[in-house]
């Protein structure tokens, strides 16, 4: 397989700085917090992406520049680079070839770039392609002949850069792209002979052979018409990219946000609270003591904690409760339920009705001791009301002292 | 460029100028026919050539711009026929002797040039303004043997 790379310093450079981010990324996750590792990411990914753009835009300003090598040998000599791959069985290109080869002091390299798809590109899969080139490029070169001066060349690389591979080392004085008529997906680009014009500052031909017809050389509304097509599907190529893009960046948003709401829910869970609506005792307390009083927050959520029994019950987030006698203590209950429930414990003369809703009821406790509270409303259907028996659940316990 | 070694797939970055040795030429020509015949000409007589159709209509040369232009910088002369009645190729010159005043400069011009023009090209080597790519060739020519007895190295 090709590297992406252009050479190895490259490639180390890389893995060194991927190294150098995955530290930095984990470092600020151990000695910091999730957040700055998020943070840290989110800046790394920035860079990158700014980078990126950077690189691209450079690319979007470069001039339109056509470079040619100098003319090697006498100036009677001619090299000719023919390029042709689905097309090399073709008795058109073969007579064009013979034909060129024939003239004095002419040398033509026959030139087939392996049809290599970008997928089995990055797959590796290369071989076999190349050896289809290597065999129609024997073939051809059979047929025109080995007394002619024509070398036959067959490249992995992708077309353009095969055929500026070869400008390397044969300092071709014409270049003649052999393509079928249409775009085909086994086929040489006929939009090549025209990228190979816009990089060359030599004369290019382009000639367009179809089974049964002498070769031909499209007008300039066809040429212009592979060059739209050639837009349109970078054009397309662009979407697709941009909507990668915005897919990576919205898993990346979304999986910040479902690491907002886990904080989140542990917070809730951390310092439980409690909705009770304060009846019979409550109504004694003097506004003192309330003021003073600190509030509680409860949530009561329906199918929220996963009981022995592997299903999940209804529950209260918090169900242990301490007061100091006589003292009001202030429960913010959120119901997250659509019917009632309450904090309620007979012995103690407490019975807090946490209607739907958050609503902020007062807790208070007369004598000492540890008292158990239930949940007077019918719930936990879906286990027969099992939480309402248990502490921890829909029950638990108010520890006065 | 390619100095021996393996040659290929070495090169893959863009911008990249020149693939090839010295002496480079790079011709800098609106039209592209006119630019092309240019380079051919330039190509038998042994120059590795490069043919810029200059500065867009909308847009910036790159060489006026902070990135320069790697293909002058690079090269051992500059053919310049981009008609200076042009606002956008005054700036190219005039960036060009700025920036790379040791690279020599041939530039096609009009002889009925005004004082603001002269003193553009003042320093340059001048041809009348349709010159034929026989004549730019043997200008071309002259410089570059001038060029190479002062720095044996640019051949």
């Amino acid at each position: 397989m090709r590297s992406p790379f252009h050479s190895e310093p490259e490639a180390f450079r890389f893995l060194l700085l991927v190294i150098l981010a995955m530290l930095v990324i984990v470092l600020a996750a151990v000695l910091g917090s999730t957040w700055l590792a998020l943070a840290v990411l989110a800046i790394i990914v920035g860079a990158l992406a700014m980078r990126i753009t950077q690189l691209r835009m450079r690319r979007s300003l470069e001039v339109p520049l056509k470079s040619a090598p100098p003319h090697l040998g006498p100036a009677a000599e001619r090299r000719v680079l023919v390029v042709a791959n689905d097309t090399l069985s073709e008795q058109g290109l073969l007579s064009e070839v013979a034909m060129l080869a024939s003239a004095p002091g002419t040398h033509v390299l026959l030139l087939a770039p392996a049809l290599i798809s970008p997928g089995v590109r990055v797959a590796g899969a290369v071989d076999r392609p190349l050896d289809q080139a290597r065999v129609r490029l024997a073939a051809a070169l059979d047929r025109v002949g080995h007394d002619l001066d024509v070398e036959g060349e067959v490249s992995a690389a992708d077309p353009l850069e095969a055929i500026e591979n070869a400008f390397a080392t044969f300092a071709a004085d014409e270049v003649i792209v052999c393509t079928r008529r249409e775009r085909a997906r086994n086929g040489l680009e006929p939009r090549l002979a025209g990228l190979v014009r816009e990089r060359f500052a030599v004369p290019v031909r382009h000639l367009v052979l179809e089974p049964g017809c002498s070769a031909q050389e499209p007008d300039k509304d066809t040429e212009a018409r592979y060059h739209n097509e050639a837009v349109t599907r970078k054009g397309r190529q662009v979407v697709l990219e941009t909507l990668a893009v915005v897919g990576i960046l919205a898993s990346l948003l979304m999986s910040m946000i479902a690491l907002i709401r886990s904080d989140q829910r542990r917070t809730e869970v951390a310092p439980p609270t409690a909705v009770l609506r304060p009846t019979g005792a409550a109504a004694s307390i003097s506004e003192a003591s309330l003021a003073a009083a600190k509030v509680v927050d409860v949530s009561v959520i329906p199918e929220y904690k996963l009981g022995p029994d592997g299903k999940k019950h209804d529950a209260f987030t918090k169900t242990e409760f301490a007061v100091k006698v006589g003292q009001p203590l202030k429960l913010r209950i959120d119901n997250t339920d659509t019917q009632p429930h309450s904090l309620t414990s007979p012995e103690v003369n407490v019975n807090i009705t946490a209607m739907p809703g958050t609503h902020t009821y007062t807790l208070i406790v007369t004598q000492p001791g540890k008292y158990q509270w239930f949940c007077v409303y019918p719930c936990d259907s879906g286990a027969n009301g099992w939480a309402m028996k248990h502490p921890g659940y829909m029950s638990g316990y108010i520890t006065a002292s | 460029m390619f100095s021996g070694g393996s040659p290929a797939r070495a090169v893959n970055l863009r911008p990249e100028p020149w693939r090839w040795g010295h002496p480079r030429v790079l011709v800098e020509h609106p039209d592209e026919a006119a630019g092309l015949a240019i380079a051919s000409a330039l190509r038998f007589a042994g120059y590795a050539v490069a043919v810029c159709p200059g500065p867009p209509g909308r847009g910036q040369c790159p060489l006026t711009g902070p990135e320069g232009c790697a293909p002058a910088h690079d090269a051992d002369l500059v053919v310049c026929c981009l008609g200076y009645e042009r606002e956008a190729g005054q700036e190219v010159l005039r960036a060009l002797r700025t920036r790379h005043p040791n690279i020599p400069v041939l530039v096609e011009a009009p002889s009925d040039m005004d004082a603001d023009l002269r003193a553009l090209l003042d320093g340059c080597d001048h041809l009348p303004a349709p010159s034929t790519p026989e004549q730019i060739l043997a200008a071309v020519q002259s410089l570059l043997g001038q060029a190479s007895e002062e720095s044996p190295s640019g051949a």
